[in-house]
């Protein structure tokens, strides 16, 4: 699928068009990130590269080929990355052929079955590891965990417990099911 | 450091969650982050994007928690 689809919608400004690009850009930017995890705060490079995408789109000029946007998104992100390894004078591994990644760049689309079975595994959770997970999924990465752990009146390790009990008995659950999401998620 | 002690540094650095950049910044790294080792440091990356699979395949619009920290940035 060509991301580019929604180029048109996104540069006359329409932020719900840059959402459904999101849905799928996201993976490959920060997959093209990953040799820069042990030297810089990657997703932090990450959401504001993806945010200079849509600033930038308006002035966006394709040359034809498919993904243009996300190919851009790709080189904001290694440049912001590079000017951060810079800034830091950190010494990142080998890069990866970024071009390549895009290529092979499968763009996600939203599974109802995969969801189910993720509520079904979530409604399942002991209460306080559910709230922690809850809390997360529902501040979307607007608070920090000291404020989501004190909004549900825990301090904040018992909090990351919860949250890690959540996210362990989660995968565990979804594994039981033949589900693995990504192996990291019940480590 | 504990073992324990980082991992839940991991676990906080994992979230979607970055504060604010200041107005001279370009950026702000989560404060935890700066306390990992570079081990640590990918074991975060791990985590996140699997915790970000997680977000929007259970998100009602396909959206992560990452995705939707940046769209709140957009005016």
């Amino acid at each position: 699928m060509d991301l580019d689809v929604h180029l048109s919608a996104i540069v006359h400004g329409d932020k719900v068009s840059f959402a459904r690009w999101l849905t799928s850009a996201e993976r490959p930017v920060r997959d093209s990130l990953r040799s820069f995890a042990r030297v810089i705060d990657v997703e932090a490079v990450l959401q504001e590269a993806l945010l200079r995408v849509w600033q930038v789109a308006p002035r966006f000029e394709s040359d034809g080929r498919p993904n243009g946007l996300l190919r851009l998104g790709v080189r904001i992100a290694r440049n912001l990355a590079v000017s951060e390894v810079r800034r830091t004078r950190a010494t990142p591994t080998d890069h990866e052929d970024l071009e390549a990644l895009v290529e092979h760049a499968t763009p996600s689309a939203p599974d109802p079955i995969l969801r189910q079975a993720i509520e079904a595994c979530r409604d399942k959770l002991p209460a306080k590891p559910r709230q922690a997970l809850d809390a997360r999924l529902a501040s979307g990465g607007g608070h920090d965990d000291t404020e989501l752990a004190t909004s549900l009146g825990m301090k904040l390790n018992t909090f990351l417990q919860n949250f890690t009990r959540a996210r362990q008995l989660l995968a565990e659950c979804l594994k039981k099911g033949g589900v693995v999401l990504d192996e990291e998620l019940g480590a | 450091m504990t073992d324990e002690e980082e991992a839940l540094l991991v676990e906080q650095v994992a979230s979607a969650y970055r504060p604010t950049a200041r107005a001279h910044e370009e950026l702000r790294y989560h404060p935890a982050w700066h306390d990992l080792s570079e081990a640590a440091r990918e074991r975060a990356f791990a985590r996140g994007r699997a915790l970000r699979t997680l977000e929007s395949t259970i998100d009602p619009d396909g959206l992560s928690a990452a995705a939707r920290a940046i769209l709140a940035r957009i005016p």
